[in-house]
């Protein structure tokens, strides 16, 4: 099949020709591809954001329930679990959230000893970085990023005072701040040594907020969890890959809302430009039996019709994705980005990683250019089939 | 070479605006020939000429051109014929304003595809026949009266058709543009072309190339 | 119930193919019954008009449903990453038990379709557009081999469950397991090599005598076992592993997309011998140009396929 050019330079002739018309179509199927592609680069981005995040995060966590609710666990389990086989490490971890009234945050306070092998390779470089012994005879912490800004905006500048679960106040200083692999991390963590937390948080010294295992095999992961659950018929056992599968089903869910919110505006985008496809101005009703009569067929006119279509698609298409880009990774999208993030506990100043692949670009393409095409096939027909002999007269 | 046999035409049919254009039309035509069809608004001339151009279907009879019988033909080979065999000349040239000079006289042939090469030659050819290659590449809209008409007619020539209709040519202009149109066909007349136009001017009445006049008068030849 | 995008997307096509599809069939019913060509009236050229607009919604039915396929498998790889145990698009597919028959049920579905417009392009070529009436009858039986599809297509989004553990293609792909297919895994190589083969030699004298009916024969033959064989034999090749079965794995990257190849040349070459065959049988004037494109494509297909069994030899001096 030849590419006809010539019939490609009448349609664009003629998409000019119909100037406002043709505007108001692009303009108005760029926006909702715009919209659309942007959601999905969002979407893209935090769920590449949220992978490197999950590959950090410990292979099992085991929580202790009571009542249907999370609850310190005993440090004695601790070794009891370092006893089944393939478990490498077991590591009590003290940590919990601190809400900081003033400015509306929760941050992530979390209890580090240098000694412990630590599950974060973050982890790993502060207590290389900082001795630890320090901290606590001083007193300090070290925090991230955004928690070090929120702090300076409320006028805590080195230090910070932090409520006790007693009414009294504890005084802690900012050692430094620190920078982690992903921003979606260093942005509400708090570290300090494991007994400033268990005062802060007023905790038992013997029990821990929850334990972490790495095991030798992943393979095993499934058998080492059931040996868990057996052994403690009160604790939950989370695995990496569970967080994995729930964050890609909370993303899909969301992207799902969105999309079905996009069905309804996808559909009225449709009878739009099925109603502007159909009115046509005497002029155009002219030109169709001019064509007709010097020996255009039905289908040269259908196939012109087509080609208008497609160079108006390609045209929305291409803008919207290179707006949507722009958009969504110079402007770091503001506003549509709230509609993702409302799962975390701080409002991230992060910023999105760049990704773009192929299958996206796809999928925007199944979800806008055959809408459009199915908007102007019984217009177009209708138009291309009408009779010619008025054009006699 | 045109044969019209027992051609019937009748608008809204058995609705109460019911219209017989044309009745029982028996007419033919030969190669090279100059036709004028004579007759009022409403005699038919045009459903006549958009039968034998097969733009319509006759309600009965049919047209038979060089032994191919277009009346029956579905649509995509009765454009593919008038493509190939017609050249239109309209009341109102109907250009396309915003396309330029050639883009318009190649309009019939894009569906074709043609070759860029020989579609250039020809152009060029009926463009310097007409006196207007000057003008090849500026936009239709800006052109004189005069020179719009002669693209028309070029456009209507590009194809070399072997029937050239022309319904109500000169109905939209003054004399001296009318009488440099009959000049132009008294120019295209040649053995294997035939000419058919459709007209009430009477500057058409006394040509002495015009072979016949043929008179309608409420869908019947008189 | 499994609400990603791209599922999302499928399923608005799907409908958009549903309702046009109905107006194309309701369209297409008077046409069927009343077409005659001989007749004169306005009643009739306003069947002639609609059977373009039909052909038309045809046209782009089938022009998005052929990358839709592949979208479709897309669809079901990324899904895999969901579902536990699933590991490609063949376990999602499994993972309902209609999922295989969709899927054949689809393939079935381009073939037909893809028949209908080559039917099309025919009769236009035609002054008496003499396959008018028949192309209709066709389409309304493909409308509701259509609608079949669509509403299988849209309970399999719909069944599928990520909770429910499903086996992947090492289980699936094996004589050891209960799947539909298993019993197919106890013919031995030797036998469905020879299989291929012979399939191929049949093919090849029917071309040479240049018999539509044969070819059409042949051609659906070659087709059946060559996937087959691909499944059973030639795979295990692309993927230097006897166990490893699967057909969709060799579609992505780390075998260089090959899969695409092997598909693209087989469907092209047996469906051009199929629909080329029923045209012929159909329309006397038929060229034979197809014997050749079809040859072409089914050549290649051999050549690939074949090739990886021979060099694996080659470097390695034994058979897998």
């Amino acid at each position: 099949m030849n590419i006809n050019h010539f019939m490609i330079g009448f349609a664009i002739n003629s998409i000019l020709r119909r100037g406002v018309k043709s505007f108001f179509t692009l303009f108005i199927f760029t926006v909702l591809i715009f919209l659309l592609s942007s959601i999905l680069f969002i979407s893209n981005s935090i769920k590449t954001e949220l992978g490197l995040t999950l590959k950090s995060l410990p292979e099992i966590i085991v929580q202790k329930i009571q009542a249907g609710r999370h609850t310190n666990i005993e440090l004695k389990r601790v070794d009891k679990l370092l006893e089944f086989h393939g478990v490498k490490s077991a590591v009590p971890r003290i940590w919990g959230y601190y809400y900081f009234e003033r400015a509306g945050v929760n941050f992530s306070v979390v209890g580090i000893d240098a000694f412990d092998k630590q599950y974060k390779e973050s982890f790993e470089q502060i207590t290389e970085n900082f001795d630890f012994d320090e901290l606590n005879q001083d007193s300090s912490m070290v925090v991230g990023e955004g928690v070090k800004k929120v702090l300076s905006d409320n006028y805590y500048k080195d230090y910070f005072n932090f409520i006790k679960p007693d009414g009294e106040l504890e005084k802690i200083t900012i050692a430094a701040t620190f920078k982690s692999s992903t921003s979606l991390e260093s942005n509400d963590i708090i570290i300090m040594p494991k007994k400033m937390v268990l005062k802060i948080f007023g905790m038992n010294e013997k029990k821990a907020t929850d334990i972490i295992l790495s095991v030798a095999n992943p393979e095993e992961i499934p058998t080492i969890v059931e040996k868990i659950k057996n052994l403690y018929p009160d604790t939950r056992v989370i695995t990496q890959n569970d967080l994995r599968v729930s964050y890609q089903n909370i993303f899909d869910y969301k992207s799902g809302m969105f999309l079905a919110l996009f069905i309804v505006s996808a559909f009225t985008f449709f009878m739009i430009v099925y109603d502007k496809a159909s009115g046509l101005s005497s002029e155009e009703k002219k030109e169709i039996g001019i064509l007709k009569a010097i020996g255009w067929k039905i289908d040269d006119i259908l196939k012109e019709k087509f080609y208008e279509a497609f160079i108006i698609s390609f045209i929305a298409f291409l803008s919207a994705i290179i707006l949507a880009l722009f958009f969504v990774y110079t402007l770091e999208a503001p506003i549509l980005r709230d509609i993702f993030t409302g799962y975390s506990r701080l409002k991230p100043d992060f910023s999105l990683p760049f990704v773009f692949d192929f299958q996206t670009v796809a999928l925007l393409f199944f979800l806008t250019i055959p809408l459009y095409i199915a908007a102007i096939i019984i217009p177009s027909w209708k138009v291309a089939s009408m009779d010619a002999d008025e054009v006699m007269r | 070479m045109i044969e019209c046999k027992n051609l019937t035409k009748i608008f809204n049919k058995n609705k109460n605006d019911e219209h017989i254009a044309l009745k029982n039309i028996n007419l033919s035509f030969n190669k090279g020939e100059v036709v004028v069809l004579k007759g009022a608004s409403g005699s038919g001339k045009s459903t006549l000429l958009a039968l034998i151009a097969a733009l319509s279907k006759p309600n009965d009879g049919e047209v038979i051109v060089n032994e191919k019988r277009i009346s029956k033909m579905p649509d995509n080979f009765t454009s593919l014929f008038r493509r190939e065999n017609i050249g239109f000349i309209f009341q109102k040239y109907n250009l396309i304003p915003t396309l330029s000079v050639k883009d318009n006289i190649i309009l019939p042939l894009i569906p074709s595809n043609p070759d860029e090469k020989l579609l250039e030659n020809d152009v060029d050819k009926i463009l310097e026949k007409f006196s207007i290659n000057s003008k090849k590449h500026m936009i239709v809209k800006q052109l004189s009266g005069g020179e719009q008409q002669r693209v028309a007619i070029s456009r209507a020539l590009i194809n070399n058709p072997k029937i050239i209709i022309a319904d109500e040519p000169t109905a939209n202009l003054d004399a001296k543009l009318s009488i440099d149109f009959i000049n132009i066909i008294e120019q295209l007349k040649n053995s294997s072309t035939t000419i058919i136009i459709a007209t009430h001017d009477p500057l058409f009445f006394d040509l002495n190339f015009v072979d016949r006049i043929i008179e309608l008068k409420n869908g019947e030849v008189i | 119930m499994l609400l990603t995008p791209e599922v999302i997307a499928i399923l608005i096509l799907d409908t958009i193919f549903l309702l046009f599809g109905v107006f194309a069939f309701y369209i297409s019913i008077p046409i069927a019954l009343k077409w005659d060509i001989n007749s004169t009236s306005a009643f009739q050229y306003g069947l002639e008009k609609k059977a373009i607009l039909v052909a038309t919604i045809i046209k782009y039915i089938f022009i998005l449903k052929l990358p839709l396929f592949l979208f479709f498998i897309f669809t079901a790889d990324k899904i895999s990453g969901v579902i536990t145990g699933a590991m490609c698009a063949a376990g999602v597919v499994n993972s309902v038990s209609f999922g295989l028959s969709l899927f054949v049920f689809k393939i079935l579905n381009l073939y037909i379709f893809g028949f209908w417009l080559f039917l099309h392009v025919e009769d236009m070529k035609d002054e008496k557009l003499r396959f008018t009436k028949l192309k209709f009858v066709i389409f309304i039986a493909a409308f509701f081999l259509l609608i079949i599809e669509i509403f299988y297509e849209i309970s399999f989004f719909t069944s599928l469950d990520v909770d429910k553990i499903v086996s992947c293609c090492g289980t699936l792909f094996s004589a050891a397991s209960t799947s539909t297919i298993s019993f197919l895994f106890n013919i031995s190589n030797p036998a469905i090599v020879t299989a291929f083969y012979i399939s191929l030699g049949l093919y090849l004298i029917s071309y040479f005598v240049k018999n539509a009916k044969l070819f059409l024969v042949t051609n659906t033959i070659f087709f059946i076992v060559s996937v087959l064989s691909l499944i059973l034999f030639f795979g295990t090749y692309i993927y230097e592993l006897p166990t490893h079965h699967c057909p969709f794995c060799f579609l992505q990257k780390d075998y260089y997309y090959i899969g695409y190849i092997i598909y693209i040349t087989l469907f092209t070459g047996t469906f051009i011998g199929i629909s080329g065959s029923i045209l012929s049988l159909i329309k006397s004037k038929f060229s034979n140009r197809y014997y050749n494109i079809s040859f072409l494509f089914n050549i290649l297909y051999t050549i690939i396929v074949t090739a990886y069994p021979v060099v694996f030899y080659i470097r390695n001096g034994v058979w897998l």
